[in-house]
């Protein structure tokens, strides 16, 4: 039975079923947040990416706890396969977030995947990377009805459409 | 009597019906023993006041918040838990629910109409605490003439008449049912045993390992979602229970982060939140400021 993600979580459902088992689950992920902190911008399949943020943000999270903190220390073992980017987790990343509380990472969607299966896919990144900004394309929503409606309100009252509205 | 029926001017019988009827007719109210036809109410002993030790300052004093009070971890709405809370203040604020843990010994008091005198009292170790909110429970052990017998309670139960902590200690896991397959002499408790003073401010961990009966056991201990330390395994098992008991492992569970459940926020908030319910009532009723009781 195929339901609407906000319903499976309603379900208990909280986590999407991936690879070959909860243990295959884990490893992609981990293989995917390696290449994350790695790389700090990656492009995956889109529910992948979704099931990849938690953790990405969780494992910040966790990096605050200090690289002396045992089990904060643990988890990234766990999570970083490649063990230098331990040192670039507590020395890079958790030092650029100190301000932030939660929200470190941005996702994009982006065109379906061509050559293969046409897959929803998007881009996934920390925040405050080296990269140049996503070109994000602003939605077209001026002929929804509603903000016609708006308009015709605006332009009947006499009113200015502030430079903020969509 | 005579007063009642002079007031009537009949020499109507006087029965349980017919005071019920002058009761309705003219709005006089009797004294509730001439309504109850029975032997008089016993009499009953208020309830003892809980004195705290004065010389201990508050912020040292044990902060214990009974396992009941922290929900599952669920979608359910939190107004549903707040009013379970509150229904549970009311019966702790009336009876006395000690604190108390998987591995101590306690005794407990029943009403049971098919007792004599009407009271049973059981004196047994904890093995598991279980059930959350008003349904929480816990269960008893005791070897009594050569026999295991387990008692289930109901904490919040109308019948309970009495939890009395006899040993406060814990042990090296949470739940003890496998109690039911060692040796007896580790569930046996005296019957008439006197409370045990605890001196310490810390509860003492009792990092007992039982011996166990001769395998098959009710269930395979050694699997790793008993996860079970109370058991030197090596001297029951072979290496294909060993090998069988690894496969069943998941090593990986404890590092899924969105698995984890940090109730320590939780914890907290309630309570402060107990804390400001039960002192309330507490200074009402003694009419003296006492530090915050366990909950």
């Amino acid at each position: 039975m195929r339901l609407f993600p906000v319903l499976l979580v309603a379900h208990g459902r909280v986590a999407r079923r991936m690879g070959l088992g909860p243990r295959s689950r884990l490893d992609m992920l981990r293989n995917l947040l390696t290449a994350l902190v790695r790389h700090e911008r990656i492009e995956t399949t889109w529910a992948r990416a979704d099931e990849l943020r938690f953790y990405a943000e969780k494992i910040i999270e966790y990096g605050k706890r200090g690289d002396t903190n045992e089990k904060a220390m643990k988890i990234a073992d766990f999570w970083l396969t490649e063990k230098d980017l331990i040192h670039k987790l507590f020395k890079v990343l958790v030092p650029r977030f100190s301000l932030n509380s939660g929200s470190y990472t941005n996702m994009y969607h982006i065109p379906n995947r061509e050559n293969l299966d046409r897959a929803k896919m998007a881009v996934i990144e920390y925040k405050g990377n080296p990269f140049p900004p996503l070109p994000v394309q602003k939605k077209d929503n001026d002929k929804t009805l509603i903000n016609q409606l708006l308009l015709g309100y605006r332009l009947e009252n006499g009113l200015q459409r502030s430079p903020t509205s969509a | 009597m005579s007063a009642v029926s002079a007031a009537f001017g009949t020499n109507m019988a006087v029965c349980r019906r017919s005071m019920l009827l002058i009761r309705y007719r003219t709005g006089f109210l009797m004294p509730a023993r001439f309504l109850s036809d029975g032997e008089p109410a016993k009499f009953q002993p208020p309830v003892k006041p809980v004195f705290k030790d004065e010389l201990v300052p508050a912020q040292l004093q044990r902060r214990f918040l009974s396992p009941e009070f922290i929900p599952n971890r669920c979608r359910k709405d939190p107004l549903y838990f707040k009013i379970e809370r509150n229904d549970m203040v009311k019966r702790r604020k009336i009876f006395d629910i000690p604190e108390f843990y998987v591995g101590s010994i306690l005794a407990v008091t029943m009403s049971d109409p098919h007792a004599n005198g009407k009271l049973h009292r059981f004196v047994g170790i904890c093995i598991q605490r279980s059930g959350r909110g008003l349904g929480a429970t816990f269960v008893l052990r005791n070897v009594i003439e050569g026999q295991g017998v387990e008692m289930r309670y109901d904490m919040y139960s109308p019948r309970m008449h009495d939890i009395q902590v006899l040993k406060l200690e814990k042990r090296l896991d949470n739940n003890l049912m496998y109690l039911r397959d060692a040796l007896p002499e580790y569930s046996t408790v005296d019957v008439n045993m006197k409370p045990v003073m605890l001196l310490d401010y810390e509860v003492p961990v009792n990092s007992i390992q039982v011996q166990m009966k001769p395998r098959p056991w009710s269930k395979r201990w050694e699997q790793h979602r008993f996860n079970i330390k109370g058991i030197n395994f090596e001297k029951y098992l072979l290496e294909k229970h060993i090998k069988r008991a690894k496969k069943s492992a998941k090593p990986w569970e404890e590092f899924d982060m969105l698995k984890e459940y940090d109730t320590t926020k939780i914890e907290q908030e309630l309570l402060q939140e107990l804390d400001r319910k039960l002192d309330k009532s507490k200074n009402q009723e003694i009419g003296k400021k006492t530090a915050g009781p366990n909950v």
